[in-house]
């Protein structure tokens, strides 16, 4: 069977519009009918990776695909990319400004978070253009 | 009276002009126009009574007993809400209030502090002190409860397994009601007086436990004129029970203080309620202790059967509530609580369920190609949410047609449109 997708538009800094994405991939995934331990996984580790778009680069957007053994969220922005990803993927590392750190964000879980959220977690960056995270969690037979 | 979906909001047909009004503040999307009138989907209400608040033409309204009730009982027992309280002037005392309930035909009158303070005493002393899935989430509010169930399914086990008030209350009433009368369980009634549509339902159809002890529930609005006319003629009851703490529970955020949560958030309105899951689902409010939610704006005072505006319902209850005595909780008043709590006699023993209404299949393939087709009509659709067509949503009703449940639908604004091209291109 074919996949199904949906897109999202990530603008950066719009802090007002952060989670509008995710809060409509909960909603899908709600009528997809999944476990709701999956959609609580799946939320946060799409919220996260939308939050990092707004925060950290150029805008981008989310994209969910859905396949009946599978779910796939792939958040893909326009830059600036990661330029240490190995560091980026340490607990409590975060490049974000003070004035970020300030309103609650960047603590430097992001990626950490979104890695233990998911089955399958990749995420391809090339400095200076742009970076791709893919996660994926599967579907069980009778979930 | 009890079906699966029984449900105590009702429409009255003849008022219902068919306004859209009820469609939009619907929580849960459960309200549909069918042939001009606002139809309930059984399923999917959670009996918050946001429709009754808003229907400019008061079609919506609550089924519940009558007075008349009382007469299927050889003793009969009166509990109100504590809601009560806040409908009558201040000069009004407690006592009186007690009194004037008492003689709507009433044996005895019993005020659900007594349930209150026993779930202070067990949540603050026991439950906050045990390790349970943070934050603990109230079970108070039953539309809370059943709004949970359909849309936060993952935050069932943060629902503290504790009865209401008013259900420890009925239970403790109707003990001492056998002991002094000597009469056999089923022949005392005891009746709640209540400022919520929700509980109604939840009485009936209990959520948590096998049988509710409460035998019929009277809307505060259909006895309120009565209990103001015997006010006149009364001499108050000398038996309150009620301390300056539990009086604070049908406030919003009287729950959390009277359990002494150090960490606590109080949402009202159901509205806001819904957000601020939504936060504590994905896990953004670590260190949060305890979610104090009600449907209804400014706590159980803005109930959909109350007559004082929740506003002043609240002031006055805070005045009431600064004469009386701060609650006594002793070293065996508390154990005794605890081992109530333990032993199951003021907890909830059934599972509550996950209600997973919004999905469009059982089968995901099936969701899927039902999906799929919901995103093809959705480009059809002007995006209005006019609600001229019955739904609440243009999604609403792409999701209806998909399902089958609305066969006979067609979008008016498409259908001008459409008109119009026709019209200029000939």
């Amino acid at each position: 069977m074919e996949t199904m997708k949906y897109t999202f538009n990530v603008e950066k800094d719009d802090f007002v519009r952060a989670g509008e994405a995710s809060s409509n991939i909960k909603k899908i995934l709600r009528q997809l009918g999944i476990d709701p331990g999956l959609i609580r996984r799946l939320s946060i580790a799409s919220y996260e990776a939308e939050i990092n778009i707004v925060i950290h680069s150029h805008g981008g957007q989310m994209e969910l695909e859905l396949a009946p053994d599978f779910v796939r969220i792939v958040a893909s922005d326009k830059g600036p990319g990661i330029e240490n990803i190995e560091l980026a993927m340490q607990e409590g590392y975060s490049t974000a400004t003070e004035k970020i750190r300030e309103m609650g964000f960047g603590a430097g879980m992001g990626l950490p978070n979104m890695k233990k959220c998911t089955d399958e977690f990749k995420v391809e960056s090339v400095y200076g253009k742009g970076t791709t995270i893919t996660m994926e969690i599967s579907l069980k037979a009778g979930d | 009276m009890s079906n699966k979906y029984f449900h105590s909001v009702i429409l009255e047909e003849d008022r219902c002009i068919g306004c859209t009004s009820c469609l939009k503040v619907c929580p849960t999307e459960a309200i549909r126009l069918r042939d001009g009138k606002a139809r309930i989907i059984g399923e999917k209400c959670i009996d918050c009574g946001e429709c009754i608040r808003i229907c400019p033409n008061h079609a919506k309204s609550a089924v519940a007993d009558s007075l008349s009730i009382t007469k299927k009982f050889a003793y009969t027992i009166a509990i109100p809400s504590m809601v009560l309280f806040g409908q009558f002037n201040s000069k009004v005392k407690i006592g009186e209030m007690l009194a004037a309930v008492k003689s709507l035909g009433f044996d005895e009158v019993y005020e659900p502090a007594l349930g209150a303070e026993i779930i202070s005493a067990v949540i603050s002393n026991h439950i906050l002190k045990k390790d349970a899935p943070r934050p603990l989430i109230n079970s108070s509010c039953p539309a809370i409860l059943r709004l949970i169930q359909i849309r936060f399914p993952d935050l069932l086990p943060n629902i503290i397994d504790i009865e209401t008030p008013i259900e420890i209350t009925a239970r403790i009433a109707k003990q001492d009601a056998t002991r002094k009368t000597g009469l056999d369980m089923q022949d005392i009634g005891v009746i709640f007086i209540s400022p919520c549509t929700a509980r109604v339902t939840s009485i009936r159809n209990p959520l948590g436990i096998k049988k509710s002890y409460v035998d019929g529930v009277v809307s505060m609005k259909s006895v309120f004129g009565e209990i103001l006319r015997n006010l006149n003629n009364v001499e108050p009851e000398n038996i309150i029970k009620s301390t300056s703490s539990s009086m604070m529970w049908p406030i919003i955020g009287g729950q959390s203080k009277a359990i002494g949560s150090e960490n606590y958030l109080a949402v009202d309105g159901i509205g806001e309620v819904i957000k601020v899951l939504e936060e504590i689902e994905m896990g953004k409010l670590e260190g949060l202790e305890f979610f104090e939610g009600t449907a209804c704006l400014g706590g159980c005072v803005g109930g959909p059967l109350t007559i004082e505006n929740p506003f002043i319902s609240r002031n006055r209850i805070r005045i009431l509530a600064k004469e009386l005595p701060m609650p006594e909780h002793t070293p065996e008043y508390i154990e005794e609580a605890i081992r109530m709590y333990n032993d199951g006699l003021v907890r909830l023993t059934e599972q509550i369920e996950p209600r997973s209404i919004m999905r469009l299949d059982k089968d995901i393939s099936k969701s899927m190609k039902k999906m799929e087709m919901i995103k093809e009509i959705l480009k059809y659709l002007p995006g209005l949410d006019c609600g001229v067509c019955g739904a609440p949503t243009c999604k609403a009703f792409a999701e209806d047609i998909v399902k089958g449940e609305n066969p006979r639908s067609v979008c008016i604004v498409k259908t001008m449109e459409n008109f119009r091209n026709k019209k200029k291109n000939s």
